[in-house]
């Protein structure tokens, strides 16, 4: 007999590797998953042998992920670099994939023309285009592909015995594994069991003419008949699965994963977060949703029964937080850290061998003729064409996700941030990037220097990070407050991390990053901005490392590449027979139970259209209610969310057409009055919920309160606006807000000021410093400073001066001991101070003990976290003395003081007052300092408040400060005895520097206040200039 | 107090051993040829040994870089030791001990620098010192000869520095490898030139800032465009030249608070940084008639004298309007001293009162002399309200205004 090659799979293959060929250079970088294996890909490729990686976290061995693909990668990269070896991978994975398909498909159908449908449809599948363009999830489209490779091979062991097909079927499951581990171990359960059963159910087929006459006596004797088969190969394969990749059982079982769950889209309500449900549910499934009765229908066919339930429990796990199903199920840890979205995939590509039936079956088979006979020619080919087109839309639609809903920011020119950190030792320390994205590993992957952030969660070790719900500290602000509060914690302890350099891609970090102390530095030709931290020391040339034994380093390093050399000889000699068709072979067994296609059921036929109905109703049903919700005029609530929505975005054109037109409002105006407001609200807010309350509406007017509440990077702020509304031609427009009137006195005015230029290395010079270049530390003075008690927490209060002639960045860093000088914990100033003193001026200064938040228990973690609270530490024992070290460096940037403050009125317990800009700079963000003092004026406490709105150049911003009302602070120590200035004894240098120093100079000059516990207050102003001109 | 014991009998089992050593010394008959002790650095070594020759003999050298093991080249009975060059280059003391199974014999070689300089190594910190002829900076100064040894001790060396139009000449003498000397600031700022020579060899040049002291108390004074309480203009507070107590004007930056307390106690406060010793702070006029005391402060070195300035009244009386449902006031105009609109911007407040509670309160801006308030009776409904306007100093009531 002479065998044809399979048209369809070559056509398939072709297509395949044309369309997503070609596609994945403009996709696959952008991809949520792509560059972080392409960063483990580099780790092999530079030390193969060694797992330990010290370029994330602290240090993180890449044992905690299989390493198959990551070593081809790296393999490939020796050749033509990392991104060819990724790209290549891509293209084996791609034809894997569809060649896999055909397989599994040919296994299940026994026809090779539904088998090559089904490997044309798998190319253009939503959820394989979704798995490989949006998520880039390559280890995992390779373990599923070499997985249904092994299926017929596994079915073939079952059925025969033959030796030979136990080998080749354990030789691909070793491949499977060793590129990933969560595939084999849910395939097991999800493909291999159901094929098991199907095996079982054909052996027994055999014995009886059909398979209504099998029964369970029956399914038992053959399954006692293969029991023994069976068993061999569950026992051989699980040796499989532990040994290829035993250093990863071995390091999961040593370093658990501590991580606390992070919320994945998956696990999300599908029906109340409708763009989990689009990218989770909607697109994996596309179009197979409408054949869903098609497909249960075959699968709960008898022989296919064990298919039925395995794809039941698939998709009923793909739906997430929707039902509480799959909570129940998979009880409560693994519901939280798996990812469910793998269900649905599963269960799509469970699907294909059956939508390649359906396809073949409509396009040229029987269910062509129930319809041409039934419903006419004409409907056929409309209700063909419409099904096509439907296919065809999904897939573009999923293609173009990343396009216009792009999951990354726009791609980062890496060089000159590779070139800044190879320069001048700056590699010495740690770095960090902000809103990179996952471009963060590639840019890991090319550097030397090291990073506190990561992209693997699942390997993080810090309790600092692993107690926090969030995936990278990068996109904290994605996170909200927790995102937030966990990055402030490593701003503002930089020098325990090493951290010394930030590269910011998003300005939106910019004032925390001011508060805590951190200096601009430049802006990189590629327009990120490099933050820098003062004071930090380099890394230490040994770095901690977890070591692991040899031999497993070994067979880490050498298992992967063996168990594909080991299933290529093993499989070859089938796979050039098959495509190349030297000789006849003949056709595997499970060809003998072929389906009939003569006979399309009616009433599948049926089922399956008013299920179409009902899909088509849904479906239009959720365009309606998107379009209700979106149509921004369609009334006075949605037009006020679309108003707010158009403004957190800054899509400022969108926000003006919701302004009444009747108030003369010109875009020109418009745009101005947006352009000249600035500070914390306007520039650096992001909207993390609305709630809106109708006060009243008629047909043609409506007033509405908004509750808003906006994640800032310094805190959240709560804010409740009155808007007006006008109903005009049928539409609902918002009446527009006051703009500031205030006309500043003059047009030009000039400003002398003085300028600093540190030059750092005089001679250009690779060798260290020279000794005369390095600048002397500013002189600092610490005039007051104590230990307190306020409500259940300790801090440092005080005040320092920079007594020296240069400007001085300020780091303050305390240290608490009990009654044995037992230490209990250290932490920096953060907020309370103002980190950068000109000669001879006075910062009062807090420091707050803060603890790692949350680690006690995740259950604690609050749901209305402000990232201005923060976690006290808690201590063990009581604190009782403290020692203060300062720390000054001269510096030269963020020296503006020109604000003054003019307090007006004072009732109520309230400050009110004006902030008076009096200089050349816009400041972008004041904050107040307030210290409290007593009876005495002696200093009891420092509090702060951040004004939410910009000062502009000789414009004035009114401010309210409430004082606080009960708390007081008790005191637990102010004996100033180890209190250090660079390292020297502050005493020391007060009496040198400033022997007769006045004691308490500006007593005079405290604010008096009536209040019951505190007498006197005083206000410094603090200021970030947003864009220094 | 376990540790202590463990020293004790260390230290007398050195006191054994070195006996031991002593006697063992005599007991052999080896002996040492070389009769040279001091040599000078670069110089070649050899330590020459007669009698034994057994081959399994060493020689143990310690220098101050570390300690090494020699092998021995036995000629005839002669045993001979070539010490490698590194050792021989390096000065000071070469303890050496010849072993075979035991210490057979220990001793002592001097090498000395050589007496020719080849370069100076400098060292000066801090980089700033400050007036007052208290303050001084540290030069360290190492003259090293060609292998980079220190040269011998008692090696004199001039340090010499400039200072404004006076030159100084110090000779200093070498002790343990290095000369130092302490050069004290005067009492003038400025920059100190400094500069060693030993042997005919010059240093390049080193400098050392001389910075002010702190500053003493001062004078300010103020100055602005008219004297009227216009909420608009600004004044401007400067100092006089800030000194520190030696007539050196302070360095430029230094930050200089200004504190202003009006006639309610209220404190207002601004500040200026000096350049030329002046600091200039700005303060915006008050939107009423107001009398500040001013002072200014360099926290804890030096304050100012007290100045008085008073503000006086720009804007008088102004009307209020209410349209026929009461719920659009307009107040204005608002006119300034010479009858002119005020400058935009002037800040009118409305408290509104239910039942004697404060309400609300809207603070709006003039335009053109006119403040226009709106109550939306969504927001004001149905009832009776008192109205406070404040404006410049002025404040008018209104009380109950009722709304339909």
């Amino acid at each position: 007999m002479k065998e044809n090659s399979n048209k369809y799979l070559i056509a398939a293959l072709l297509m395949g590797i044309v369309f997503h060929g070609t596609s994945i250079f403009f996709t696959l970088e952008t991809t949520y998953d792509a560059l972080i294996h392409l960063f483990f890909a580099d780790h092999y490729a530079t030390s193969w042998f060694e797992p330990w990686n010290y370029k994330w976290y602290t240090g993180f061995t890449v044992m905690s992920y299989p390493p198959l693909v990551h070593q081809s990668i790296g393999a490939l990269s020796f050749i033509g670099g990392l991104k060819f070896g990724m790209f290549t991978v891509a293209f084996i994975a791609i034809t894997l994939f569809i060649t896999g398909v055909y397989r599994y498909a040919y296994l299940i159908t026994a026809s090779k023309k539904a088998a090559g449908y089904a490997a044309i449809l798998a190319v253009f599948s939503s959820s394989f285009v979704e798995t490989l363009h949006i998520f880039g999830q390559l280890p995992s489209i390779v373990g599923v592909s070499v997985l249904m490779h092994a299926l017929p091979e596994i079915y073939l062991w079952l059925k025969t015995g033959k030796l030979r097909y136990l080998a080749t079927s354990l030789s691909l499951i070793s491949v499977t594994v060793t590129s990933h581990h969560v595939t084999p171990i849910f395939g097991m359960v999800f493909f291999i069991f159901p094929l098991i059963g199907t095996v079982i159910m054909d052996d027994a087929r055999e014995g009886v003419a059909s398979y209504k006459q099998v029964t369970i006596r029956l399914f038992l004797n053959s399954f006692f008949k293969l029991f023994k088969r069976i068993i061999s190969f569950g026992m051989l394969s699980l040796v499989i699965i532990v040994g290829c990749i035993l250093p990863y059982w071995i390091n999961s079982k040593n370093n658990p994963i501590t991580q606390v769950p992070i919320p994945h889209g998956s696990r999300d309500n599908f029906l109340e977060i409708t763009s989990s449900g689009l990218v989770f549910f909607l697109i994996p499934w596309g179009v197979l949703l409408i054949l869903l009765p098609y497909i249960f229908y075959r699968y709960y066919s008898k022989r296919y029964l064990f298919f039925g339930l395995s794809i039941t429990i698939l998709t009923i796990l793909g739906t997430g937080g929707t039902t509480p199903i799959p909570r129940i199920a998979l009880g409560e840890t693994a519901f939280n850290i798996l990812t469910l979205d793998r269900f649905t995939l599963w269960a799509s590509i469970m699907s294909l061998p059956l939508f390649g039936e359906f396809a073949y079956r409509l396009v040229e088979g029987d269910l062509k003729t129930l319809i041409q006979e039934r419903l006419g020619d004409v409907y056929h080919r409309v209700a063909g064409g419409l099904f096509a087109s439907l296919f065809l839309f999904m897939t573009i639609f999923t293609m173009s996700l990343g396009y216009f809903k792009p999951s990354q920011p726009q791609k980062i020119k890496m060089l000159p941030i590779v070139n800044f950190l190879s320069q001048d030792h700056h590699d010495q320390w740690r770095y960090m990037t902000l809103g990179f994205g996952d471009q963060m590993a590639w840019l890991s992957a090319q550097t030397n220097a090291l990073s506190v952030d990561g992209n693997y969660h699942s390997a993080r070790r810090l309790p600092e990070l692993t107690t926090r719900p969030i995936e990278r500290l990068e996109n904290s602000k994605f996170k909200g407050v927790e995102g937030i509060g966990s990055l402030q914690q490593f701003l503002t302890t930089p020098e325990k991390y090493n951290l010394k350099y930030i590269f910011s891609n998003d300005k939106f970090y910019d004032p925390i990053l001011y508060f805590c102390g951190w200096q601009r530095l430049r802006q990189l030709e590629n327009g990120i901005m490099v933050w820098e931290k003062l004071n930090v020391p380099p890394l230490s040339s040994i770095l901690p490392k977890e070591d692991v034994a040899t031999w497993l380093k070994i067979l880490w390093g050498t298992m992967p590449f063996l168990t594909v050399l080991v299933a290529f000889v093993l499989n070859v000699q089938f796979l050039l027979v098959h495509a190349l068709k030297t000789k006849y072979s003949p056709p595997p067994v499970y060809l003998n139970f072929k389906n009939n296609y003569h006979k399309f059921s009616r009433l599948v036929l049926r089922v399956t259209h008013i299920w179409s109905v009902i899909v088509a109703i849904i479906v239009f049903y959720g365009i309606y209610l998107f379009y209700i919700k979106n149509d921004s005029h369609h009334s006075a609530k949605n037009a006020v969310i679309a108003y707010y929505d158009a403004i957190d975005f800054k899509r400022f054109k969108e926000a003006h057409s919701l302004i009444n037109p009747k108030s003369n409002m010109a875009l020109d105006q418009y745009m101005l009055e947006v352009s000249v407001t600035d500070g914390l609200l306007s520039s650096y807010a992001k909207l993390e919920a609305i709630t809106t309350e109708t006060i009243s509406e008629n047909d043609s007017l409506a007033s509405i309160k908004v509750n808003t509440e906006w994640i800032t990077p310094l805190e959240k702020i709560k804010k409740t606006d009155f808007k007006y509304l006008e109903k005009v031609n049928g539409k609902w427009y918002l009446q527009p807000e006051d703009i500031d009137l205030d006309l500043p006195p003059d047009q030009l005015y000039s400003m002398n000021t003085t300028d600093y230029f540190n030059q750092g290395r005089r001679r250009i010079t690779t060798e260290e410093t020279h000794h005369e270049d390095i600048l002397k530390q500013p002189v600092l003075e610490i005039l007051d400073a104590k230990l307190v008690k306020f409500e259940n927490h300790y801090a440092l209060i005080g005040e320092v001066q920079n007594i020296d002639n240069v400007p001085a960045d300020v780091v303050l860093k305390g240290t608490l001991y009990n009654d044995d000088n037992k230490f209990l914990a250290t932490y920096n100033a953060k907020y309370h101070v103002k980190h950068k003193l000109m000669p001879k001026e006075v910062s009062s200064f807090r420091i707050n003990f803060e603890g790692i938040a949350w680690s006690k228990t995740q259950d604690s973690i609050p749901k209305t976290f402000n990232p201005d609270e923060f976690t006290p530490i808690e201590f063990e024992e009581q604190p009782t003395k403290f020692n203060l070290q300062v720390a000054g460096n001269v510096s030269s940037s963020d020296l503006y003081k020109r604000t003054s403050i003019s307090i007006q009125n004072i009732e109520d317990f309230k400050i009110s007052g004006i902030l008076f800009n009096g200089g050349t700079e816009e400041v972008t963000i004041p904050q107040l300092l307030v210290s409290y003092y007593n009876e005495n004026k002696e200093l009891i406490w420092v509090d702060h408040i951040f004004i939410k709105d910009g000062i502009r150049q000789q414009r004035q911003r009114p401010f309210e400060y409430a004082l606080l009302k009960k708390e007081v602070s008790k005191l637990i120590n102010d004996d100033m005895k180890n209190c250090y200035v660079n390292g020297l004894p502050n005493e020391d240098i007060s009496d040198k520097i400033v022997p007769n120093r006045i004691i308490k100079h500006n007593d005079n000059e405290l604010q008096p206040i009536n209040h019951p516990l505190y007498k006197f207050v005083k206000l410094e102003v603090n200021t970030y200039i947003g864009n220094p001109n | 107090m376990q540790f202590k014991y463990f020293y004790i009998v260390l230290f007398l089992l050195f006191f054994i051993t070195n006996n031991k050593q002593n006697s063992t010394d005599s007991n052999h008959d080896i002996e040492l040829i070389t009769t040279k002790t001091s040599y000078v650095a670069g110089e070649n070594i050899s330590l020459q040994f007669k009698g034994n020759t057994n081959a399994s003999i060493y020689l143990l050298c310690a220098n101050s870089y570390g300690t090494i093991v020699v092998s021995p080249s036995i000629e005839n009975s002669t045993t001979s030791f070539q010490l490698p060059q590194n050792f021989a280059n390096k000065s000071g003391t070469i303890n050496w001990q010849l072993i075979n199974d035991s210490v057979l014999k220990t001793g002592t070689l001097y090498i000395n620098p050589q007496p020719k300089i080849k370069a100076i190594e400098t060292y000066i910190g801090p980089p700033s010192i400050e007036a007052g002829a208290t303050d001084y900076t540290m030069l360290v100064s190492i003259p090293t000869d060609h292998l980079d040894n220190p040269l011998a001790d008692s090696t004199e060396v001039t340090v010499k520095h400039q200072f404004l139009d006076r030159n100084f000449k110090d000779n200093i003498i070498m002790k343990n490898g290095i000369a130092y000397k302490n050069i004290y600031s005067e009492k003038e700022d400025g920059r100190i030139i400094i500069s060693t020579a030993c042997l005919d060899l010059n240093s390049k040049e080193y400098d050392v800032n001389v910075v002010p002291a702190i500053p003493t108390n001062f004078e300010i004074d103020y100055s602005r465009i008219h004297e009227y309480a216009d909420g608009n203009q600004i004044t401007t507070f400067n100092t006089s030249e800030l000194k520190d107590r030696y007539g050196n004007t302070v360095s430029d930056g230094t930050f200089v608070n200004f504190y202003l307390t009006n006639s309610k106690g209220y404190k207002s406060s601004t500040s200026g940084l000096t350049i030329n010793g002046i600091a200039k702070a700005k303060f915006l006029h008050p939107d009423h008639e107001e009398n500040f005391e001013v002072k200014a402060y360099v926290e804890g070195m030096a304050e100012s004298n007290i100045i008085a300035i008073s503000y006086k009244k720009a804007i008088g009386d102004f009307e209020i309007h209410f349209s026929e449902d009461k719920r659009t006031i307009t107040v204005g105009p608002i006119e300034s001293f010479m009858n002119q609109r005020v400058p935009d911007g002037l800040n009118v407040t409305l408290k509104i009162f239910k039942n004697d509670v404060l309400d609300h309160k809207i603070i709006k801006e003039t335009r053109e002399g006119f403040a226009t308030f709106k109550l939306n009776k969504d927001r004001f409904p149905k009832g009776q309200y008192n109205f406070e306007f404040y404006a410049a100093g002025t404040t008018k009531s209104f009380t109950a205004i009722a709304y339909e």
